[in-house]
């Protein structure tokens, strides 16, 4: 059996209110080497627990350490570390390698202009480099910033929301990316409130709702344990009754509603199976469906039955 | 630090902010030249121009508001544009960060309004000598405004507005007619470094000014004191 790798970011009972609001409440992790998926809805305190951890926010209570040592004023701690935050600011009057050779510089990198092609390349935008940044897309604009921050080659990297704005090749070509670095040995720590983003990246996932770290574990685990909750699919048919006895046949099917317009409330433990069934129960009755809309299947609803179960 | 200094630089010289406060500075000299113009040919470097051109305007008006227009922006755009964290989040001692964005705000201000009075001096016909202390102050002045307004940018979006009550009433008004005031003024420090600096020539001072050593030490204290609470604040805050 082969040790634990050292965890390099621990964070131990960390709490931080803002008056009578709690934000983050004794959350204690660890994160190791590879890529760690830190999800939970907005408002779940994700970005509050990522600034303690980079230092931007002093904790109300608890401690945190990278690689041992304290982030919170420590700025040689980050030649080490690499951080991407969740503003999506940028000075738009510098060009995207003046932006890289910037942030190269402030890192101390030895030779500022190979880091900075570097880390552009690496991203995939040397095309537009010389363009100033107040030009570029949402999905550019992030991406250069993921290159400023993993210019001076960190250790640890922390990423919150890094997937905002870029359209799907983007999102493949992260991935890749994030892979890459993970492979290298880095730490990586990825916030996101959408799971698909980060699921099939992360070796790791931690849940977090409502200021509280629910679950962390295997993706594929807390994945099973979400498609464990029953979704509330809404349908509207043509003959709402006769859809519904069709339907209560169904074995993903846990309960039936008829509302008061000419639709059926829905309460199935498999959407999936339920999607493919409910055409053909409607074409084989003569039934035309109007609309069929899954009610409850976002990640609040998702993280409240994690969090409740 | 040389590249937060450029950035800084960059950023407080917005092409609006620099028209607006290059008129500014512009209009003692252009204030001289127009009375001439319109037949004042007598115009002098006297006790009434200095009262009303050097006090009223330079150091009264145009030094604290070129200053607290460049330096209330220092970190002022960064917490508005939300890229301080990009700063706080490098290698980089956050005594150098400080430093460099009150450089970069005197930078501009000084040149701006050690020339906005030198030019109106020595338009109405003081010595090189006069115009050289004036240089001195103004650069001292100027350094006291921007270290307090770069942690007025740093505590409030609204530094400019609180600045404006602030120049108007407590160094405008207040230190003009509370003599106990100009102990804890910029306006009174600087009338009283020019005049202990050089009694004769702006002798109009002399019933309205406190003690030499002190506008010293009081100058030295306010550069002191609000970068030292600038940096005490860029360390202890959240950063947004």
């Amino acid at each position: 059996m082969s040790a634990s790798p050292r965890p390099v970011i621990v964070v131990d009972k960390i709490s931080k209110w803002y008056g009578s609001v709690v934000a983050v409440n004794e959350v204690s992790l660890t994160i190791e080497p590879g890529v760690t998926g830190l999800l939970g809805p907005n408002g779940a305190g994700k970005t509050t627990l990522l600034k303690m951890i980079e230092g931007l926010a002093a904790p109300s209570d608890g401690a945190v350490t990278i690689f041992g040592e304290t982030p919170r004023n420590n700025p040689d701690l980050f030649r080490r570390v690499g951080v991407m935050s969740e503003h999506e600011a940028v000075y738009g009057f510098q060009t995207g390698r003046q932006f890289l050779e910037f942030s190269a510089t402030l890192h101390g990198a030895p030779d500022v202009g190979a880091a900075s092609a570097r880390a552009i390349e690496r991203v995939g935008l040397a095309d537009a480099q010389h363009r100033p940044l107040g030009t570029y897309s949402r999905g550019m604009r992030q991406r250069m910033r993921l290159a400023a921050a993993i210019v001076h080659e960190p250790q640890a990297i922390i990423l919150d929301e890094p997937l905002n704005g870029t359209d799907p090749r983007q999102r493949l070509e992260f991935h890749d990316l994030m892979r890459q670095l993970a492979d290298e040995g880095r730490t990586i720590l990825i916030s996101s409130h959408i799971l698909e983003e980060v699921e099939t990246l992360a070796d790791r996932i931690l849940l977090m709702v409502s200021g509280k770290l629910a679950a962390s574990g295997n993706y594929r685990a807390i994945r099973a344990k979400l498609d464990e909750q029953p979704y509330s699919v809404r349908i509207v048919a043509s003959d709402p009754r006769r859809i519904a006895a069709a339907l209560i046949e169904l074995e993903s099917i846990e309960s039936v509603t008829l509302g008061s317009a000419n639709d059926v409330m829905v309460l199935s433990s498999n959407v999936a199976a339920l999607q493919r069934s409910i055409a053909r129960l409607a074409r084989d009755r003569g039934i035309r469906l109007e609309r069929v809309e899954p009610m409850d299947d976002s990640l609040e609803s998702v993280f409240s039955y994690i969090v409740e179960s | 630090m040389a590249e937060i200094l450029r950035l800084s630089l960059r950023q407080i010289l917005g092409r609006w902010r620099a028209l607006v406060i290059g008129l500014l500075a512009a209009m003692p000299a252009l204030l001289v030249i127009l009375i001439r113009v319109l037949g004042e040919s007598e115009l002098a470097f006297s006790n009434e121009t200095i009262d009303l051109i050097i006090d009223g305007m330079v150091i009264g008006g145009i030094m604290p508001i070129v200053t607290m227009a460049l330096a209330s922006a220092a970190f002022g755009n960064e917490l508005e544009d939300r890229t301080l964290y990009f700063l706080v989040l490098k290698p980089v001692a956050r005594v150098s960060i400080v430093l460099a964005k009150l450089l970069a705000t005197l930078a501009v201000a000084v040149p701006l309004v050690v020339a906005s009075g030198v030019a109106a001096a020595i338009l109405l016909g003081a010595e090189v000598q006069v115009a050289g202390l004036l240089a001195l102050v103004l650069a001292a002045g100027v350094t006291a405004y921007a270290s307090i307004f770069t942690l007025a940018g740093m505590l409030t979006p609204r530094a400019i507005a609180y600045g404006l009550v602030y120049v108007l009433v407590w160094e405008g008004l207040l230190s003009s007619i509370v003599s106990g005031v100009r102990y804890l003024s910029v306006r009174g420090y600087t009338l009283a470094l020019l005049h202990g600096l050089d009694e004769e020539g702006f002798a109009v001072f002399e019933s309205r000014v406190i003690e030499f050593p002190a506008a010293i030490v009081g100058t030295g204290v306010v550069i002191a004191a609000f970068f030292l609470l600038t940096l005490y604040r860029l360390r202890t805050m959240d950063v947004p």
